[in-house]
């Protein structure tokens, strides 16, 4: 069992350097067997986080309770939970089994050769049997990564907490790794915390993702949910590569119109899409459409058109990526191989009202998606979410 | 371009050679000193590799038959010994203590500690020597021992808290806290085993330094018995009786073994120390 309740739970810096709120009120169900992502940027307090459910740090205010017991106030090794560092932190002067070995030595009673037959049983299922003897200096970072996640799944925790730990394999590896530690999860079914900037390691591993920014939950659900529906500007931006495009635009009855220096196009909104906007009140926006929702507008209605001029092309293999210059703004375009325009060519685009996102400009607050209302500000899509768990 | 690169090399170890012979010299001398007889020892026209009739171990057997040596190597062994643990058992938890955790007045403490080292001992004679006389040790081995680990405690602090710092990830800890450790016991059965190197080459500079010390042992005793080997070749070599300067390079030869000993012993683990690594 491994459920798992964040309650108002805050981290406060305090030196002399000044005070840094690294977690901000933070409330959060995690349920038992799941795998949750916290992303974010670097200093968004995913880590942290983690670190205060691990015990490596104190919390500040709040609860944090495992099964419905607070563990606040205890020591790491009384809180039966299991981490994966970045940097592994194997110890160098054992060898790869009393690395595994160790944690079950200090913290259960049993017998030397059940322990061994654990030891043996997980490095076999890791791929590192024929690695046991040998010192972790000796292992290559991929071998490294393998024995710290076995160290940590030896011990049959409550919890696993994975502290970014793929960021030092190469890319190649990091996808095998992915696909390992998912394959482990589906297996064990014990709750997962997993922590990374990657989002793209977050959509493919996650059962819930939680998007961190500044030390605030921005929003917490299915990694679908949070690509599809952003809860605000923040999650938007940072979930999808290459990232979503952005147009600061004003409502002028049933037209958005773009706010730059030569305000040359306006997007023309259905009724219901202005009625959800003028229900908003508000006038200044954000619209906000993916690169792959992004199609060309040779046949498109007028007034649903964006001309610019193509800046960059980047072939990727699969698909182009086009980078076009209107209004003064960077629209970026996901074309299928087949269209590859020269560099300073005019090319017309389209998106489909389906696929806008319109963000309030003031509080970057998700006000609608396609021709649907947003859920609501990200405190209360993230807290709704929570409820329902 | 082959003969560049081995002339270039060949100049270059010549002039190695030539700075090694330079830093070796003396040691030479003393060497081939130590093994002359008496009267090959003073004599100016000797040459600097005297025939091998010339050679004889009676100066290393006249330091031991003539003087107390024995006393003075087993008081230097209790004094260095002894310095070198008392500093250790205090440094280390110290040094870890500026190394990792934070607490009100970190920095200054540790930058004061440290300061002492560039601190010229010779203007704490006075002071130090009323201090011991106030406690009653003058003349003791004990307050020989205590002045000289309080005196090389800075610089173990130093050395070892660099290591804490960079050498010892604080993820290692943390794993050794979630493996089932206290914070006490991941220090001793992870972080200090870890430190070995560091703390091997902490304890041979303490050791070093208390083995050469001089002006501790000769302001802090004037009793024969309880001189090491230091200060007994001071007086020795100020003393009438003495001039046979065999006897005298044979007794610094037997100084410098015990330090070289010790290194030897020592000297797997002090390069990891001082590189800060493990």
């Amino acid at each position: 069992m491994g459920a798992i309740d964040f309650d108002s739970v805050t981290k406060v810096y305090d030196d002399s350097s000044g005070t840094v709120v690294a977690v901000e009120e933070l409330d959060l169900s995690v349920e038992d067997g799941e795998f949750l992502v916290f992303v974010g940027p670097s200093g968004c307090g995913k880590s942290t986080t983690l670190r205060m459910l691990a015990g490596l740090e104190t919390v500040t205010d709040g609860t944090i309770r495992i099964d419905g017991e607070a563990i606040t106030d205890k020591a790491p090794k009384d809180r039966d939970i299991a981490m994966v560092f970045q940097s592994y932190a194997l110890y160098p002067h054992k060898t790869v089994r009393d690395n595994m070995a160790y944690g079950l030595k200090l913290s259960t009673d049993l017998t030397d050769e059940e322990i061994d037959r654990r030891v043996t049983e997980t490095a076999e299922m890791m791929g590192i049997g024929d690695l046991l003897d040998k010192k972790p200096g000796s292992l290559s970072g991929g071998q490294q990564q393998r024995v710290a996640t076995g160290r940590a799944i030896v011990r049959e925790p409550a919890v696993f907490l994975f502290d970014e730990p793929l960021s030092n394999l190469d890319a190649k590896l990091r996808k095998h790794m992915r696909t390992e530690l998912a394959q482990i999860h589906n297996e064990l079914r014990i709750t997962t915390i997993y922590v990374t900037h990657d989002q793209e390691e977050a959509m493919t591993l996650a059962d819930r993702i939680a998007v961190l920014n500044g030390g605030e939950l921005q929003q917490v659900g299915p990694p679908k949910q949070v690509y599809a529906r952003p809860a605000n500007h923040f999650v938007a931006d940072f979930i999808g590569s290459p990232s979503m495009n952005f147009v600061d635009v004003t409502l002028d009855g049933q037209h958005l119109r773009l706010d730059g220096p030569d305000d040359d196009w306006s997007y023309e909104v259905s009724d219901g899409l202005a009625e959800i906007v003028a229900d908003a009140g508000v006038t200044e926006y954000i619209i906000g459409v993916r690169p792959e929702d992004v199609r060309l507008g040779d046949d498109a209605p007028a007034g649903k058109t964006v001309e610019g001029t193509v800046e960059v092309v980047e072939v990727v293999g699969s698909d182009n990526f086009i980078y076009l210059e209107s209004g003064g703004q960077e629209f970026r375009y996901r074309a299928p191989t087949e269209v590859e325009p020269a560099v300073g060519e005019t090319l017309t685009v389209t998106f489909d009202e389906d696929h806008i996102h319109l963000f309030d400009r003031d509080s970057g607050e998700a006000v609608a998606h396609g021709t649907s209302e947003a859920d609501g500000s990200s405190r209360a899509v993230s807290r709704s979410v929570t409820a329902e768990d | 371009m082959l003969n560049d690169t081995r002339r270039t090399r060949t100049l270059l170890y010549l002039g190695l050679g030539a700075i090694a012979l330079w830093a070796l010299l003396p040691y030479l001398w003393v060497l081939r000193t130590s093994f002359l007889d008496s009267f090959t020892a003073i004599d100016p026209n000797a040459p600097y590799l005297p025939s091998l009739d010339n050679f004889t171990l009676k100066s290393y057997g006249q330091v031991w038959s003539r003087f107390d040596f024995v006393t003075f190597f087993t008081n230097s062994i209790i004094v260095s010994l002894g310095a070198t643990v008392i500093s250790l058992a205090f440094a280390i938890p110290s040094a870890y203590a500026f190394a990792r955790l934070d607490f009100p007045g970190r920095k200054l403490l540790f930058y004061t500690a440290v300061f002492t080292i560039m601190f010229p001992w010779i203007v704490l004679t006075i002071p130090v020597y009323e201090v011991f006389t106030w406690l009653n040790m003058i003349n003791t081995l004990e307050a020989v021992i205590i002045a000289l680990s309080i005196f090389t405690l800075p610089q173990a602090i130093w050395l070892l808290q660099g290591f804490f710092r960079q050498g010892i990830p604080e993820n290692i800890e943390e794993a050794a806290l979630l493996d089932g450790h206290s914070e006490l016991t991941a220090f001793l059965r992870v972080v200090l085993p870890l430190s070995l190197p560091a703390v091997a080459a902490a304890g041979l500079f303490s050791f070093i330094i208390a083995w050469n010390n001089f002006l501790w042992v000769f302001i802090l005793t004037t009793d024969k018995s309880q001189r090491t080997a230091t200060v007994a070749i001071h007086y020795i070599l100020g003393s009438d009786v003495m001039r046979q300067w065999n006897v005298l390079m044979a007794s610094a030869v037997l100084l410098i073994v015990p330090p070289v000993i010790f290194y030897t012993l020592a000297q797997r683990y002090v390069g990891e120390g001082i590189g800060g690594g493990y």
